[in-house]
Parts: structure tokens; sequence; C-alpha cells
């Protein structure tokens, strides 16, 4: 238990977990055109996440090369250069440190033997996308994205990939005092949860029973990803007309098949971006459902930062766009009502794990439901995928991952 | 937009504040279905995003918020309260919302009023005295129906661009 907030384990992770893993950044379409700039996080520090003026995107240490000043001080923007605030060492919109009179100012009487231009570019990422999805990592050595994602690709393509989608606006931010692995483990692999947690949705009359929860099916892919699909057995999709043909030209027909009977996805990509689909509910007798994204920022051991996205589909319908983002806004993010509830208890946890007893005597917890059940044969979808979401088996396979890396020496 | 003509009399001065004071009591006291009341069915409730940007780049992000709420939303929250596994606020935090620097417009419609009202709410959770403090300011657009008045729009624009509290579990 005492791995949930332990500091002496978080500064592991710091050494050996975020700096050896693929980190999930930001959505393509926050990167409007050439220039065009948001301030992410890789572990604690610092990035720039920037479409150079070549359309690539690139990611560089948010960190100037003469005294490590923050290059970017605002959290988006547009810019032709990084100028650093502090001495005003320039730098191109790839990285490069600029010519003798915009690189350093004075340069010729300040550096009069010279400046090696080549050694004084921007510190920058690996860099990979999938379904506008942009991940980094500074492991030179570790496989690529494509193979580290695996079997989780084809579930990512329900969500990301059915259709051109888009952030609305920018993510909301806000700070949780909890430790960053417990809502990246509940997003893995506990449907469990919802029966008692979100109850409020069968007192008031919005689900029966746990069938939100329960119905559909729990998959364990391999490299600590995981996730639940809940479905639903009616003819109709609950996902807007207008968008089915893009849906079927995006989609393999066996996709298409499942995204016609989602009620409702959850999931996580090691170690802490989390994505849902939230339960469809009826407003104003239209099925609706706001699209999620999440990274659980560590900002301490026992603290982190949300950063939660609603994604849409760029072509989709006004009516669908506004339900979609109202629906995203009032049941999850900072006032939604789910979330609220969610917030709470990983607090409680994290405190509980903070106690002595938890760190000098070790306590531990119970990941044993799904043990013994087999993969279903015939599922269309890669990964374990087991029938119903009451599994644990994708979260065993996530702390296994995790402890993986964590007792890994890193290489001299 | 000048702001140094007194545009309301004393007596719609006195109104308005006094609604605002009364709603602080309705919410620190958690009487949630009073406080439904002071909306006008067609209320659209919001809180944008607040963003670090280079001057004159708008800190204020709109495409998106904290809230976006109508009356049947807001009532779905108020009815989730009342139940006995709305565990985020059971037991309820203790609140205190301080309304101040009331401001008050008139508008292009003869019957609706804007109102800008500082907040600054203290909110304590837990038993170790902690506690967050949720600073903004409210827009509100101010509709006589009749001889009450009532809120027709909501937008709360909240001083942190990364929320300092783990939830918006209480209302703005």
């Amino acid at each position: 238990m005492f791995v949930y907030s332990d500091p002496d384990v978080y500064e592991l992770e710091l050494e050996r977990v975020f700096p050896h893993t693929w980190l999930f950044l930001a959505h393509a379409s926050e990167l409007s055109g050439p220039g065009s700039f948001v301030v992410r996080d890789m572990g604690e520090q610092s990035v720039i996440v920037g479409r150079g003026d070549d359309d690539v995107v690139r990611v560089f240490l948010n960190s100037c090369r003469h005294r490590g000043m923050k290059l970017a001080c605002e959290d988006f923007g547009q810019v032709d250069m990084w100028r650093c605030q502090y001495h005003g060492f320039t730098y191109g919109s790839k990285g490069d440190f600029m010519g003798t009179l915009l690189g350093a100012p004075f340069e010729r009487q300040a550096y009069p033997q010279g400046l090696d231009r080549k050694a004084l570019s921007l510190i920058e990422a690996r860099v990979e996308t999938y379904q506008g999805l942009i991940f980094a990592t500074w492991d030179k050595k570790i496989a690529p994205l494509s193979d580290f994602l695996g079997d989780v690709r084809w579930y990512l393509d329900l969500l990301f990939g059915r259709a051109e989608m888009e952030v609305v606006g920018v993510p909301q931010k806000w700070v949780v005092p909890s430790g960053w692995k417990l809502p990246a483990d509940n997003f893995t692999s506990d449907a469990y949860h919802t029966a008692t947690a979100h109850s409020f949705m069968a007192r008031l009359n919005l689900t029966k029973g746990v069938d939100f929860g329960r119905d559909g099916y729990h998959v364990a892919p391999d490299n600590g990803h995981g996730l639940g699909i809940g479905t639903h057995s009616d003819d109709e999709s609950y996902f807007p007309p207008e968008l089915q043909e893009e849906y079927r030209s995006r989609l393999s027909e066996e996709q298409y098949e499942l995204l016609s009977h989602l009620k409702n996805l959850h999931g996580n990509v090691f170690p802490h971006m989390s994505f849902l689909q939230p339960n469809f509910i009826d407003i104003d007798g239209k099925k609706v459902s706001g699209l999620m994204l999440r990274v659980w920022q560590p900002i301490g051991p026992d603290k982190l930062q949300v950063w939660s996205w609603h994604l849409i589909e760029k072509n989709g319908p006004d009516w669908w766009k506004k339900a979609a983002k109202a629906a995203y806004v009032q049941t999850f993010g900072s006032s939604g009502m789910f979330d609220q509830d969610d917030t709470e208890n990983w607090e409680a946890q994290t405190r509980n794990s903070n106690t002595a007893l938890a760190r000098d005597e070790e306590i531990m917890l119970h990941y044993g439901m799904g043990l013994g059940m087999e993969p279903l044969t015939e599922f269309p979808g890669p990964g374990h995928v087991f029938d119903g979401k009451f599994s644990e088996a994708a979260g065993r396979k996530y702390w296994r991952t995790w402890l993986d890396l964590v007792l890994k020496e890193p290489e001299k | 937009m000048t702001r140094s003509a007194i545009q309301v009399d004393l007596e719609t001065r006195l109104e308005i504040s006094d609604f605002l004071v009364q709603e602080a009591e309705y919410l620190d006291d958690r009487q949630y279905e009073e406080w439904l009341t002071i909306f006008a069915p067609d209320i659209h409730y919001t809180a944008p995003i607040r963003v670090h940007r280079k001057s004159p780049a708008s800190d204020i992000v709109d495409d998106i918020g904290h809230f976006d709420d109508d009356f049947a939303s807001l009532t779905m929250r108020v009815k989730r309260l009342r139940t006995d596994v709305a565990w985020a606020e059971d037991p309820p935090s203790h609140t205190r919302r301080l309304i101040t620097n009331i401001r008050i417009r008139l508008t292009d419609i003869a019957d609706e009023l804007d109102v800008r009202s500082n907040l600054l709410m203290f909110r304590s959770r837990g038993d170790r005295g902690s506690y967050d403090l949720i600073a903004g300011e409210r827009q509100d657009r101010f509709r006589r129906i009749g001889q009450e008045w009532k809120i027709a729009r909501r937008r709360a624009i909240l001083d942190q661009s990364s929320l300092g509290t783990k939830n918006l579990g209480v209302f703005l």
C-alpha cells in the first residue's frame, strides 16, 4: 500500500519510470499551425510541444542552454522563435540556436572566440504520434510507440480514430492531494467502483442497478495498459446518425460493429494517460456522452495535477457538440458529478498510505478480482479480453509493468 | 464603458445586494432547493477556464469551462446532493462565501441588469484544519420577473488557472 505515495518510491519513479516510457503530452489539434506550442510536463520536467515552421511536431526541454531558464512562460501560444527572457539566447522553431545576429545578444563582444551552435541546440525528446495523440520519451532505446501501445491501439481507434477529433478549448487543470497512480489504477481496471462510488446514478433512476459498470468486457493488453468496454444490445448506435459514415470509413468492420454497441469505455495507457467515453445519458430525448482524455500529472509523492481534455468529432453536428460538451462538464471534470466522489476517495487512500504503519510494516491490499478467469477466445479485438467488466487483470499487469521499471537499475 | 455614473437607484442597489447576500446564506447553509429558486428557467451557469498568456492575449477561455449548466442540470446536482451517496460533499464542506465589490450596470433591456461581484469562498474539509480559498468574479444577468429578481445568466471567472481545490462540489 505504501507505494501509492511513498516519497522514496516517488523519487525512483522520477528517475526510472517517467524518463523510460512513452508519455502522452498533447493532441495534434492543440497545435494549429507553424509556431504554435503548448507547455506540458514529462515527469516533473517542463517541456515545450511545438509545431515547427516545417510543420513537424517536436518536444523540447523548456530550458535555455545558457542558464536553464524557462523559454516558454505561458500555457500556450504561437511564436516565430524562442527568446529567453533572461539573457536573450534565441532558438528557432526546430530548436536550433540561431545565427550571430539573433542567437546571443552582443555575441561578438561577449563571445569573441565564437560559440558552438550545434552544442547549444535545445534538448529534444523522441516524439511519435498515434491517432493525433502526441507522445514523447527521453529514452533513445525503448521500442517505438506503436510497439509500446500494441494491442491498445485497436481500442484507442474507437475513441480517437473513429473520426477527425479535436480538443475543445483548453484542458481543465486542478490539484488533487492524491498519489498519481491511484486514478491511473482506477481507470485501468476498476469498473467495480462505479456501483458504489457513483451509486447516485441508480438512486436518481439514471441507470438500472450496476449495468453501466458490469455489462461488457474487461481488456488487459500488454505493457500495463487496460480498459473496460460497456456495451448495449439495442439495435441503434448511441452515437449520432450524422457521423456514422465517417466512423465507417475510418474503422474496420469489427471496430465499427463494437462502436455501434458501445455504451461507455474507460481505460488507461501506462503510466498515466486515461480516457473515457462516459456512459451515455438521455438529454432532451437524445443519447449523449462527452469524450474525455486525462493525464494524472505528478507534482509530488502525494499530490497530482489533473489535466482533463474534452474531444469532439470535428465534423459532428452542432447539437452533438453542444450536448456532449455539457455532458462532459457536468459528469466529469472539476465539477463533474462523478469526478467529485473519485477525488474524495483518492485523497483518503493517499492519506492512509502516508501513515507510518503502511511504510514500516507493509500492508497488502486485495487485487484478486477475476483471478483464474479465462479470456474469451472469440472477441474481435486483441489482448486478453474477459466477459464482464468486473476484473482486475489489467490492473495486475499495470502494477507489474510499473514494478519492472521501478526495479530496473538505470544503465550508466 | 464609464463606471463613474451611478446607474441604478439606491433601492435597486439594496435589492441586488440583499439578493446576493441571501444567496450566499442559502449556499453556506446548504438550502439548495431555495437556492434554485433564484434562477430564471433559462439560466446558463458557466465558469470559464483561466490560462496564463502573455499580454495582450486574453487569459479567459470560454470554449469550455468548469461548469456548463442549465436549470435541469443544476437541479440534478442538487438532487444528487440530497441522496445518501453524495460522498464528495457528505459530510459537507464548511463553506463561507463573502460577496463584495458589487457593480451594477444598466443593459439594453429594461428589466435586466448586469451585476458583477467578487466572490471569496472559504472551504474546509477533513480533520486537520486545512482549507481552500476559491476566489473569482461573478458576472450575473439579473432579470426582473414580476416583483422578483432572478438570475438568468452566471459566468463565474475563477482566479486560478489550476484550481487549488480538489473538486468543485460546491457552487460558485
